[in-house]
C-alpha cells in the first residue's frame, strides 16, 4: 500500500554523504599516507578530547560511529553474533560487539572494518564504563598503547578536585602523545583546534535551536544523520563549512515556514541513541500521524560549549561535564528545559539495551518530567544496533496508544 | 442508515466482538479463539451475531477494530487496545482510575481520567511472563484446564515459589515442584502469585489510584485476582465479562464516529 510522503529531504545530505565518504575512504587508505605524512592512526571514543589528538596531527576514527554505520546497514546482528561466538556476552554494548565482530570477520563488515591496526587507542569514560573494557580488549588484540581519560561521575556540579583529577590525566596524556609521536605539543595548534571545535559546536547549537520554530525544520532522523561530522570531524575546516551550509538551509526552511514533517500537529522530544536499523521506519510511525521530533538529548550531547581559559583546564571541565556523566536530577532538568524551550507535547525514551548509563535511570526521569511538565512520556524497549531486540508489533502498539494519548482521539 | 456500532478486538489468543446501539448500550457480544486467522474468526462471529438477531450488515453504522489483528480487519478506524480498554472501562465504571489488563500475550496497566482519557500506561516487555499465555503453559504442564486454576488455588495450603521470569524456565520450575511431590493446588497458587507479582511491579511505574479495575481473560481466574489484590493491597473490581471490555470500548468509539 502506497503511503503519502510526509517527509521533506534536506539538500545538504548530498554534501554530508560526500564528506563522510571521503573521510572513510581516507581512513581506509591510512596505511598508504599515514607513515609518510607522520600522521598516526587513533581509534577513539566519541566523548574523548579529540582536539588534543588533532593538535598532534593524529588521524582519529570512531568505532562508535562505525557501529552506527553497521546498524544502519543492518549488519550489526551478524557481527554481534560473531563476537558472541568468540565469548563476548550478549549483554555487552552492541557497538562494542559489532566492532569486535568486524575485527574478527572483516568479510562481513562494511568497508572491511576500520583501518587497522591503530597506532594507539584513546578512551574517555565520560560516556560509559563499558568503553574501558572494550578498549582494553582492543589493546590486547592489537598490542598497542591505550590512553585512558577517567572522568569521575558527577552527582552534582563539577568539583575542584574532580577537575584537578582530570587535568592531571590530560597532562599525562600530553606526555604520552609527545612520546608516541616524537614531537612536543604545539599549544598554538591546540588553541586553533579548540577554536574550530567551538565554531562547529556553536553552529550545531544554532541549527538545533532553529527547531524551536513551528513547524520544526528538522525531525529526529535529520538530527541523527547530520550529527556525524560533529562526532567524527569536530574541529576540522570541513565540518565548519558543512554546518554553515546546513544552517543556511535550515534557516531558509524556517523563513519559508517549511516543516520537516508535513502538517506538523504533535511536537516530541527524543531521548537516547537512535535505533539505527530502523532510523526511518520507526520515525515514520510518528511522521505519518503528523508527529515531529523537534529535538533530542542524544545529538544534543555534542553541544558542549568549551569552557574558557587554559586549553587543558577547559577540556578537563568540558569533557567531564557532559550529560551522560551527570545525575538523574541533571538529566530530568535537561529534559524539562527541552520540553519547555521547544514547546513539546510529549517525549519518547528509547530504553536501549546496549547503553546502560543512558537507559537505567529513564523511568525515574520519565516520572519526574511528566510530573513537572504535565506532558506524557513513552518508553520503548529496543537496542541501537542489535535488531534481535526490536519487536515490531509491540512497539507499533505502544506508539499508536501514545499518539492517541498525546494527540487526543 | 444503521443503528448499531461494532467493536472488534482481535487479540493474540481470543477474538471478541461487541455491538452497541445508539444509546451506547451493549446489545450483543461473542468471543472465539483467534487461532490462525483472527480476521476470519471475527468475520464469522459477526455473521453469527447478525444472524441470531435477524439483522443484516447494513444495520451496522460504523466499525472500529482493535487488538493485535486490528489492521487485518476491514473497519472504519483502528484504535489501539489501550485507548479502547480505557474507554470501555470508563463506560462501565465511572470511578475507575486504574485498569490492570492481562490478556493472552500482553499485560498492561493504564491510568485514566474520568471519561476514559489515558494519562499513562505501562506494558510488559517482550516476554510472556505475567500473561494468559503463561497460565496456559503452566496449566498444560499440570494437566489442568486453565479455567480450573482459580478454584484449585483457593484450596492451597502453602504457596510454591515460582521465581523465573522466563515462561520456559518457569515451566521447568513447576515440573521440579511436581517431582518434589508438591500438591497441585500449592503449585497453582505459586503460579498465580508469579503472574500477579509481574503485573504488580508494573503498577509502580504508572502509580496506582483507586478504583482499580481488572480486565482481560485472566481476570476470570480468581487465583490471580486474589493474589493481585493481596500484593497491591487494594480491592479490585472485575467486570462481569472481563475479556470483552476493549471490544466494548471499540464499539463506543465506532458510536463516536457518527456523533451524538
Amino acid at each position: 500500500m502506497a503511503t503519502k510522503r510526509r517527509y521533506l529531504p534536506l539538500a545538504s545530505t548530498r554534501h554530508l554523504e560526500k564528506m563522510m565518504t571521503k573521510y572513510y575512504a581516507l581512513s581506509r587508505y591510512h596505511r598508504l599516507w599515514g607513515k609518510p605524512l607522520k600522521r598516526p592512526l587513533a581509534w577513539i571514543t566519541s566523548g574523548a578530547p579529540v582536539e588534543l589528538l588533532r593538535a598532534f596531527n593524529i588521524h582519529p576514527v570512531y568505532p562508535e560511529n562505525y557501529g552506527a554505520i553497521c546498524g544502519t546497514r543492518r549488519v550489526s546482528t551478524d557481527l554481534c553474533q560473531v563476537a558472541e561466538a568468540a565469548g563476548y556476552s550478549q549483554d555487552l554494548c552492541s557497538y562494542a560487539r559489532s566492532h569486535i565482530g568486524s575485527i574478527l570477520r572483516p568479510d562481513l563488515a562494511p568497508m572491511g572494518g576500520l583501518p587497522k591496526p591503530p597506532d594507539m587507542l584513546v578512551c574517555c569514560t565520560n560516556i560509559c564504563g563499558t568503553v574501558l573494557k572494550w578498549y582494553e580488549a582492543l589493546a590486547r588484540i592489537f598490542n598497542v598503547p591505550l590512553l585512558v581519560l577517567d572522568t569521575p561521575f558527577l552527582p552534582g556540579d563539577l568539583t575542584a578536585h574532580a577537575r584537578q583529577y582530570v587535568l592531571e590525566q590530560l597532562k599525562e596524556m600530553v606526555t604520552a602523545l609527545e612520546r608516541l609521536t616524537g614531537r612536543p605539543l604545539n599549544r598554538d595548534e591546540l588553541n586553533r583546534q579548540l577554536a574550530r571545535s567551538s565554531e562547529t559546536i556553536r553552529l550545531w547549537k544554532e541549527i538545533r535551536q532553529l527547531c524551536r520554530a513551528t513547524p520544526s525544520p528538522l525531525n529526529a532522523p535529520d538530527l541523527f544523520i547530520h550529527m556525524a561530522p560533529i562526532v567524527t570531524l569536530r574541529g576540522t575546516r570541513q565540518a565548519v563549512d558543512y554546518y554553515r551550509r546546513l544552517k543556511d538551509e535550515v534557516k531558509q526552511r524556517v523563513q519559508q515556514g517549511q516543516g520537516a514533517v508535513e502538517g506538523e500537529k504533535i511536537r516530541l522530544v527524543w531521548d537516547n541513541i537512535a535505533i539505527w536499523y530502523q532510523i526511518f521506519g520507526f520515525f515514520k510511525m510518528f511522521s505519518q500521524q503528523g508527529a515531529c521530533f523537534v529535538t533530542d538529548t542524544y545529538s544534543g550531547g555534542w553541544v558542549m560549549e568549551l569552557s574558557p581559559g587554559d586549553p587543558l583546564e577547559s577540556m578537563a571541565a568540558t569533557y567531564t561535564e557532559i550529560f551522560l556523566n551527570r545525575s538523574p536530577e541533571f538529566r530530568a532538568r535537561q529534559m524539562i528545559e527541552l520540553i519547555q524551550d521547544y514547546k513539546a507535547d510529549g517525549f519518547v525514551m528509547h530504553s536501549n539495551r546496549s547503553c546502560k548509563p543512558y537507559s537505567l535511570v529513564q523511568e525515574v526521569i520519565r516520572r519526574r518530567v511528566m510530573q513537572q511538565t504535565g506532558v506524557p512520556g513513552l518508553v520503548v524497549e529496543a537496542d541501537m544496533t542489535d535488531q534481535r531486540v526490536y519487536a515490531e508489533e509491540p512497539i507499533r502498539n505502544r506508539v499508536q496508544a501514545f499518539l492517541e494519548t498525546v494527540g487526543g482521539l | 442508515m444503521g443503528q448499531y456500532f461494532l467493536g472488534v478486538d482481535i487479540g493474540s489468543l481470543t477474538t471478541k466482538v461487541v455491538l452497541v446501539n445508539t444509546g451506547s448500550e451493549m446489545v450483543a457480544r461473542a468471543t472465539g479463539r483467534s487461532g490462525y486467522s483472527g480476521r476470519t474468526v471475527a468475520e464469522r462471529l459477526v455473521t453469527e451475531l447478525l444472524r441470531e438477531r435477524g439483522m443484516n450488515k447494513n444495520e451496522i453504522a460504523a466499525t472500529v477494530a482493535t487488538g493485535y489483528g486490528r489492521v487485518t480487519f476491514p473497519a472504519d478506524r483502528e484504535v489501539s487496545e489501550i485507548t479502547c480498554q480505557a474507554r470501555g472501562i470508563a463506560h462501565l465504571f465511572g470511578d475507575a482510575r486504574t485498569v490492570i489488563d492481562i490478556g493472552g500475550q500482553d499485560s498492561k496497566v493504564i491510568r485514566l481520567l474520568p471519561g476514559g482519557k489515558v494519562i499513562d500506561f505501562a506494558m510488559n516487555d517482550k516476554c510472556a511472563a505475567g500473561t494468559g499465555r503463561f497460565l496456559e503453559v503452566m496449566a498444560q504442564a499440570l494437566e489442568l484446564r486453565v479455567e480450573d486454576l482459580g478454584e484449585l488455588a483457593a484450596v492451597a495450603r502453602k504457596h510454591c515459589n515460582i521465581s523465573s521470569f522466563c515462561t520456559v524456565f518457569a515451566e521447568s520450575e513447576v515440573i521440579s515442584h511436581v517431582s518434589a511431590g508438591a500438591p497441585k493446588a500449592d503449585i497453582v497458587a505459586g503460579v498465580c502469585d508469579a503472574v500477579a507479582a509481574r503485573v504488580a511491579t508494573m503498577t509502580s511505574r504508572t502509580g496506582l489510584e483507586p478504583e482499580v479495575v481488572f480486565t482481560g481473560g485472566v481476570a476470570r481466574n480468581s487465583g490471580v485476582v486474589n493474589a493481585l489484590a493481596k500484593q497491591l493491597g487494594c480491592p479490585l473490581q472485575v467486570p462481569g465479562e472481563p475479556e470483552i471490555t476493549a471490544a466494548l470500548g471499540a464499539a463506543l468509539f465506532a458510536r463516536g464516529i457518527i456523533g451524538d
